[in-house]
C-alpha cells in the first residue's frame, strides 16, 4: 500500500507509534493484573515489579478471629484472591453472570429464529409490515427505553428479580435482522425437500434452518454475551439493593464503594476475575469475536 | 390439492411464528417509547398518586436550569471530543498496521482489548492508575522530575516554550493534577477513557474497509500523477472508505451519547456538575430521586438525537457514499 519508495526509516518509525500505542492501550490491563498480585505496601510504594516479591504477610483479619499469627501467613496473591472471593460473595456474581447472559441468549434465539424464518421464507399477509416494524424497532437505543421499562417493572413488582435482567433483553430485533439476511441465503429447495419429508414447519426451523445458521448464530451469540455480561446500566437500575442478583459488574462496583487502601489488592483480583473469562476467549478465537462484535455493532 | 395445502399451512404458521416477537417489540420497545414521551410532559413520580400535567416545564429546565445546561455541555463536549478522536486514532491505527510488514495482527488484538473488557471494571483500574497518590500515573510522571526526563518533557528545548512556564515543570513543582477531583480535568479524563476504549473498534471496522480497496486503484491514481502518500490516501482510500466511515461516525456517536460506566464508576457525575453526562442524569433523578417526569425528558431528547443520526446515516448510505 506504501508503494516501493517509502524511506527506510518508515518502517520502524511505524511500529514505535504503534507500540507506544499500544503500551498505552496495555496499561490497565497491566496495572490491573499486577496489583492483584501485591500486597498493600507494594501497592501503595509502587514498588515490586509485575508480580510483586511474594513475601509472606500476615492477614490481620484472620489474626482478629483468634489464630496464631504463624497460621494467617499468606502470600499476597494468595489473600487477594481469596479475598475477593470471602469480602463478597463473587461466586455469586459469577453465576448471576452466567444465568442472565445465557437465559437473555436462548431467549433471543427462541424468540428471534421463528420470526426470522416467517420473514425470508414464508409468505403471509402482513409480512412486509411485519419487518417494516423489525427495521423500525432497530431505530431504538436499548438506553432509550430503560427508564419506561424501568417503571413498568416496578409498577408489577418485579424488579430486584431475575426476570428484571432479563425481560428488556429477551426480544433482539437485530438478530431477526440478522438472521432473516441470513436465511434469505438459504436455498428453498432445502426447506421444500424437508416439506416433502414431511417434517412441520416448526421442525424446520429447528432441524434444517438452526444447523444451517450456526455461523451467523456463533457470531450473534459472541455479540449478545460480551454485551450483556459486561452491561452496567441496565443492571444498575433493575437491582437496588438485593445483593443476591448482583452481575459481576455491579458486585465490582460494591466492592468500591467501601473500599480503603488494603483493598485495592483484592478489588483488581475481582476485577481480573471478571474480565479474563472474555478476553480468554477473545484471544482463542478472535476472528470470531471481532466479526461478532462488528458486524454486530449496530447496538 | 398439492398445490395448495403448502401455502395454507405455511400462511398460518408464519403469523404464530412472528406473533411472539411481534408482541415483544410492542411492549418491550414501542410501548415505552410512549410511556417516555408521556411521562416527560407529567411530574410523575413512583408511589405517589398524584400526577399532573406541567406542559412543556421538564423540557423548559433543560435549556434553563443550570443543573441541565452543565448535562448539555457534559454530553457535547464528550461526544465531540470522543468522537472525532477515536475515529481518527481508529483510522490512523488501521493505516499503520494496514501498511507494517510484521505483526499486524498482534497491533490488532492488543488494539481490541478494551472492547472486550467489561468497561465498568477497565473505569475502576483506570481510576486508580491515576489516582493521585497510588496511582502508577502520577507516580511515573512525579518520578521524572528533576532528571533528563523533565527537560525533555517540559518542551524547554523547543526555544518558543519557556521550560519553568510548562505543564510539566508546573506538575512537578505543586504536584500532578487529580484528574478526577478537578473540575477543569475530570471530563477530560473521562473522555480519554471513552477513546481508549471505543478506537479498536473503530479500527477493526477500518481494517474491514480497507481490505475492500482495491489494488489496481491506486495503480490507476498512481499512472495519474497521485505518487505520495497523501495523495493516495486523499484520492483512492478515503472516499473509498466512505460507507465504513458512515457507519462509524453513526456507532460511536450514538455509543458516546451512551456513555455511563466510568461516570457512575468515578466521578458520579461531580464536581460540580462537570461529568454529569445524560444516561447518568437520567440515572440520577429518575432512578435515585425519582423525577420521573424530568428522567422521561431527558430520555426523549436522547431518543431524538439518536433517531436523527441513525435516521441521516441510512440517507446518506443511500444517497451518497454508494460507490459499488
Amino acid at each position: 500500500m506504501t508503494g516501493g519508495r517509502s524511506s527506510p526509516f518508515a518502517e520502524p518509525i511505524k511500529h514505535a507509534i504503534l507500540i507506544l500505542g499500544a503500551l498505552v492501550v496495555i496499561l490497565p490491563f497491566y496495572v490491573m493484573v499486577s496489583y492483584s498480585f501485591k500486597s498493600p505496601r507494594e501497592i501503595e510504594t509502587n514498588t515490586g515489579g509485575f508480580f510483586g516479591a511474594q513475601q509472606e504477610m500476615v492477614n490481620e483479619y484472620c489474626v482478629k478471629l483468634g489464630n496464631p499469627r504463624e497460621a494467617c501467613l499468606e502470600t499476597p496473591v494468595a489473600f487477594n484472591y481469596s479475598e475477593a472471593f470471602k469480602k463478597a460473595p463473587l461466586l455469586r456474581y459469577l453465576l448471576n453472570g452466567v444465568v442472565v447472559t445465557a437465559s437473555i441468549f436462548l431467549i433471543q434465539v427462541i424468540i428471534a429464529l421463528p420470526c426470522a424464518y416467517a420473514l425470508s421464507k414464508l409468505r403471509f399477509w402482513g409480512r412486509d409490515f411485519v419487518f417494516a416494524l423489525v427495521l423500525f424497532c432497530l431505530l431504538i437505543p436499548v438506553h432509550a427505553i430503560a427508564l419506561p421499562i424501568y417503571i413498568m417493572l416496578a409498577k408489577v413488582g418485579l424488579t430486584n428479580s431475575y426476570a428484571a435482567l432479563v425481560i428488556p433483553w429477551t426480544i433482539s430485533v437485530f438478530g431477526i435482522f440478522l438472521m432473516r439476511q441470513f436465511f434469505m441465503t438459504v436455498p428453498d429447495d432445502l426447506i421444500d425437500a424437508a416439506r416433502m419429508d414431511g417434517m412441520t414447519e416448526f421442525s424446520i426451523i429447528w432441524k434444517v434452518m438452526l444447523p444451517t445458521a450456526i455461523p451467523a448464530l456463533l457470531a450473534f451469540a459472541i455479540f449478545s454475551v460480551v454485551a450483556h455480561w459486561n452491561d452496567y446500566f441496565w443492571p444498575r437500575i433493575a437491582i437496588t439493593g438485593n445483593r443476591d442478583l448482583y452481575t459481576p459488574p455491579l458486585g465490582l462496583r460494591e466492592f468500591k464503594g467501601g473500599a480503603d487502601g488494603s483493598i485495592w489488592g483484592p478489588m483488581m483480583a475481582t476485577a481480573t476475575i471478571i474480565v479474563t473469562p472474555l478476553i480468554v476467549a477473545f484471544l482463542l478465537a478472535q476472528r470470531r469475536f471481532i466479526e461478532g462484535i462488528t458486524l454486530t455493532g449496530m447496538k | 390439492m398439492t398445490a395448495r395445502a403448502p401455502t395454507h399451512r405455511t400462511h398460518r404458521a408464519g403469523y404464530w411464528f412472528v406473533a411472539p416477537a411481534i408482541v415483544l417489540m410492542v411492549v418491550i420497545l414501542i410501548v415505552p417509547i410512549l410511556i417516555a414521551a408521556l411521562l416527560s410532559f407529567t411530574d410523575y413520580s413512583l408511589g405517589n398518586p398524584e400526577i399532573s400535567w406541567v406542559g412543556f416545564e421538564n423540557y423548559d429546565r433543560m435549556v434553563n436550569r443550570s443543573t441541565y445546561t452543565r448535562m448539555i455541555t457534559a454530553t457535547a463536549t464528550y461526544v465531540l471530543v470522543v468522537v472525532p478522536a477515536s475515529i481518527l486514532l481508529g483510522l490512523g491505527a488501521a493505516l499503520l498496521i494496514n501498511s507494517v510488514k510484521r505483526f499486524n495482527d498482534l497491533y490488532k488484538t492488543i488494539y481490541f482489548l478494551p472492547v472486550m473488557a467489561a468497561l465498568l471494571a477497565m473505569a475502576i483500574v483506570w481510576e486508580f492508575s491515576l489516582h493521585p497518590s497510588l496511582g502508577i500515573v502520577n507516580k511515573t510522571l512525579a518520578s521524572g522530575c528533576g532528571t533528563a526526563a523533565e527537560s525533555v518533557l517540559s518542551f524547554g528545548w523547543l526555544p518558543w516554550v519557556d521550560a519553568q512556564a510548562s505543564w510539566y515543570a508546573r506538575g512537578c513543582e505543586r504536584g500532578f493534577p487529580l484528574c478526577f477531583g478537578n473540575k477543569d480535568y475530570a471530563i477530560w479524563t473521562i473522555c480519554f477513557i471513552g477513546i481508549w476504549q471505543a478506537f479498536g473498534f473503530n479500527m477493526v471496522l477500518y481494517l474491514a474497509g480497507l481490505t475492500s480497496v482495491s489494488r489496481e486503484l491506486y495503480h490507476a491514481a498512481e499512472i495519474d500523477g497521485a505518487t505520495s502518500a497523501w495523495d493516495r490516501f486523499r484520492l483512492v482510500t478515503w472516499p473509498m472508505l466512505g460507507p465504513t466511515t458512515v457507519f462509524v461516525v453513526t456507532i460511536t456517536t450514538i455509543r458516546s451519547f451512551q456513555v455511563f460506566d466510568t461516570v457512575e464508576a468515578i466521578t458520579l457525575g461531580g464536581p460540580s456538575k462537570s461529568t454529569f453526562v445524560m444516561m447518568y442524569a437520567i440515572y440520577e433523578k429518575a432512578i435515585q430521586q425519582n423525577l420521573i417526569g424530568m428522567g422521561s425528558a431527558i430520555t426523549v431528547v436522547f431518543l431524538t438525537f439518536v433517531l436523527l443520526l441513525t435516521l441521516g446515516q441510512r440517507y446518506l448510505v443511500e444517497r451518497r457514499v454508494h460507490y459499488s
